[in-house]
């Protein structure tokens, strides 16, 4: 491509143009931006910019605005709180968090049984789930023997709480033993467990707006999601009921001259009343708005059998339909005045349904057409996350912080598609839950034991960061649980060919101290270790 | 640290050279590689095979603006990765900003120079010295940074609608002024 050779040759103009370009913006630039920003962040609505011309890119757009949302959290963006501090009562922030473990706790608020509770967390090479020999990650059993003091036998639905999101479940997903037998176990799934945060401006200073996500950084984070029982709440709950009616615009059977533009372009236009309308979209790659007018033009690379992007392209239309719109084609997704082109066609169907079977039918063609292929999952791997739960997933991601939330959609989801919600469903942190039924015999105990590999938290080998190389491992206590813990132990094992070198456990490999009672006052453990490979 | 006593620690083949040149220019090399693959593990690996680059070519070099030659490296790094997945997935950052070019380069009509690609980019330093700062700064931030066009309107203070119509602007400008130079691509 001769555009290539021209972006190559861009590359070397003169050095000084280019630290000029690079130089900061006049500052009422700066103070406009920022005010519009505050306003962007306030109207929380379609209304993303005037006159704006957003595009996006498959697997990109607002997600690549400004490093450090996804790939860490306003806290952790500098790492090594504890760095100097060997005896630090809350080891690293580290870039990555990977979450604590939890406690078991059961549904029933007080069952009268009580709990003792034994963690190893097992270093052994090669225990990474993918099979390759790196030390990465501990295989954690976590043991609890359940003790009924009363005389009468006691059932109750045990809870196992686990961080990590859907698109690494089948690595994570502990397996239980009840009494030695394995268990098969009920998967609950909680919502999206972090926030969202502003693009950073400059290193430490983030704007207002609410475009990246921000993953709980710390057990803290946790803390604050699980403290109230809220969260398991809405988790064991009823899933939000979409019932309500949609017009779906569906695209199919397109054509473009793909062998004479590479990006050729197809995009619909029409002009709603932004008070009576709401638009989603699924497989759409540009967007543009006009909130004064509300004219509205959704564009999308026409599929030409080599782009690998989703092939369903469909408009829901909540609310009053859209009316009267036009289909253009383009040179490319610019849409630009002038780049029209001819031969750009598709078919287009309407249809009513509701919000449920539409999102419904996408969710589907997401999960077994696309997810895989978008996050490198293997089928099994896909199969691993209960289809149901993946789709109410969206449904909460939607309705908490989409379009359909209203006053609390955040910027990152404001523009209605349905592209960001459902993959992002796939890959957000969560709590998850495991539940079992257990029958604690009157006098007696059970023996119920959650084995699970364990990723850590880590910072990135390119950040420059001292903890790089470093595994961050942690527990709580009590968060979240309300059996009453009568001991609580720590353990590790294998531990050849791995130096501990943060922790407030008292593990002390030296003097073969490898297992220690923890105290119950004390909420929060860590444990950091550095492979020797 | 000074760029100058980033390059010294190169030249004394001191590690630390890269964590310092990590922790000074990584958000840089990662927003510019961002711009171009829009993908978070190829940016990664990107930024971490330019810090090897500059490993290995410093010394003999010593760069005289470091930031814009490790820029220089990150780019044609981006460029070379992406052409490579190309073939199995299209679309993508590089994609867009690549056609968009393409409307600067001339219609071949029979020029016999040919210039080096270095000759040329001094004449469109040229060129580019000739414009409005302004205009100077959002063509560069588009196609050499790679920001895309809300980014670049939000560091200017403008609409998006302007970007456009100054991107617009220049590139046909300098379609016209290669053609006067009898640049053929």
């Amino acid at each position: 491509m001769k555009g290539e050779r021209l972006f190559r040759i861009l590359g070397l103009v003169d050095d000084d143009l280019i630290e000029e370009a690079a130089s900061a913006s006049s500052a009422a630039a700066s103070k406009r931006r920022s005010a519009s920003w505050r306003a962007l962040g306030l109207a929380a609505c379609l209304a993303l910019v005037c006159g704006l011309g957003l595009f996006w890119f498959r697997g990109g757009g607002l997600a690549g605005i400004g490093f450090g949302g996804s790939a860490g959290n306003a806290s952790s963006g500098d790492s090594g709180s504890a760095a100097d501090d060997p005896l630090s009562t809350e080891g690293t922030a580290f870039m990555f968090y990977a979450g604590p473990v939890f406690p078991l706790t059961t549904l029933e608020e007080d069952a009268g049984l009580t709990a003792e509770r034994a963690l190893t967390w097992d270093f052994t090479p090669g225990t990474h789930a993918d099979g390759t020999p790196r030390r990465r990650g501990a295989t954690v059993a976590d043991r609890y023997i359940l003790t009924n003091p009363g005389p009468e036998a006691v059932t109750v639905t045990a809870l196992y709480p686990f961080a990590g999101s859907f698109r690494e479940l089948a690595d994570l997903r502990p397996a239980v033993t009840v009494d030695g037998v394995e268990t098969d176990a009920v998967l609950y799934a909680g919502a999206y467990a972090g926030g969202f945060q502003g693009v950073w401006q400059s290193v430490g200073q983030l704007d207002g707006s609410t475009l990246n996500l921000a993953p709980p950084g710390s057990w803290t984070d946790y803390k604050a999601l699980l403290e109230s029982g809220d969260y398991l709440a809405q988790a064991l709950g009823d899933a939000p009921a979409l019932d309500q009616p949609v017009t779906v615009y569906e695209f199919a059977d397109f054509e473009a001259p793909h062998g004479e533009y590479d990006a050729a372009t197809q995009a619909i236009e029409f002009t709603i009343d932004q008070e009576k309308t709401t638009v989603l979209t699924y497989g759409f790659n540009g967007g543009s708005w006009d909130p004064d007018t509300g004219w509205q033009r959704h564009s999308y690379f026409v599929p030409n059998g080599v782009r690998r992007e989703p092939e369903k392209k469909v408009l829901a239309v909540l609310g009053e339909d859209i009316g009267d719109y036009t289909l253009t084609g383009y040179k490319n997704g610019g849409c630009n005045e002038g780049e029209e082109i001819e031969g750009v066609s598709c078919t287009v169907t309407r249809r009513e349904t509701t919000l449920d079977a539409v999102l419904d039918e996408l969710c589907r063609y997401f999960y077994e057409d696309y997810a895989g292929w978008q996050y490198g999952m293997a089928d099994s791997t896909v199969e691993a996350v209960p289809y149901p739960l993946f789709r109410r997933a969206a449904s909460e991601l939607l309705t908490q912080y989409g379009v359909l939330s209203r006053e609390a959609t955040v910027d990152r989801y404001a523009d209605g598609r349905l592209d960001d919600i459902l993959s992002e469903a796939l890959s957000q942190e969560r709590v998850l839950y495991l539940s079992v039924p257990v029958t604690v015999p009157a006098g007696g105990s059970v023996d119920i034991t959650f084995k699970l590999w364990k990723a850590p938290s880590f910072d990135y080998g390119c950040s420059g960061s001292e903890n790089a190389g470093l595994q961050g491992y942690d527990l709580v206590t009590r968060l979240g649980s309300n059996l009453d813990f009568t001991r609580q132990t720590a353990a590790v094992a294998n531990t050849e060919g791995v130096e501990l070198v943060r922790q407030n456990l008292g593990f002390d490999l030296a003097a073969g101290v490898t297992a220690v009672e923890l105290d119950p006052a004390e909420e929060h453990y860590y444990l950091e270790i550095r492979p020797a490979e | 640290m000074e760029d100058s006593a980033i390059i010294d620690l190169y030249w004394s083949r001191d590690q630390r050279a890269i964590e310092e040149t990590a922790g000074k220019y990584g958000p840089f090399l990662e927003s510019l590689v961002w711009n171009i693959l829009r993908s978070r593990g190829d940016t990664e690996e990107c930024v971490n095979d330019t810090y090897l680059r500059a490993w290995n070519a410093i010394p003999p070099a010593r760069p005289a603006a470091f930031r814009a030659w490790l820029g220089r490296i990150a780019r044609n790094l981006s460029l070379d990765r992406w052409k490579a997945a190309r073939a199995q997935r299209r679309g993508g950052g590089a994609e867009v900003l690549l056609g968009e070019l393409e409307e600067c380069i001339p219609t071949p009509r029979g020029v016999e120079q040919q210039l080096e690609d270095q000759e040329i980019a001094s004449l469109i330093s040229a060129f580019l010295r000739r414009l409005p700062a302004e205009s100077r700064r959002v063509f560069l931030r588009r196609y050499w940074y790679g920001q895309d066009l809300k980014e670049i309107a939000a560091e200017q203070g403008c609409g998006v609608g302007k970007v456009k119509s100054s991107l617009f602007r220049t590139r046909k400008a300098l379609r016209n002024y290669l053609e006067e130079e009898g640049i053929e691509l």
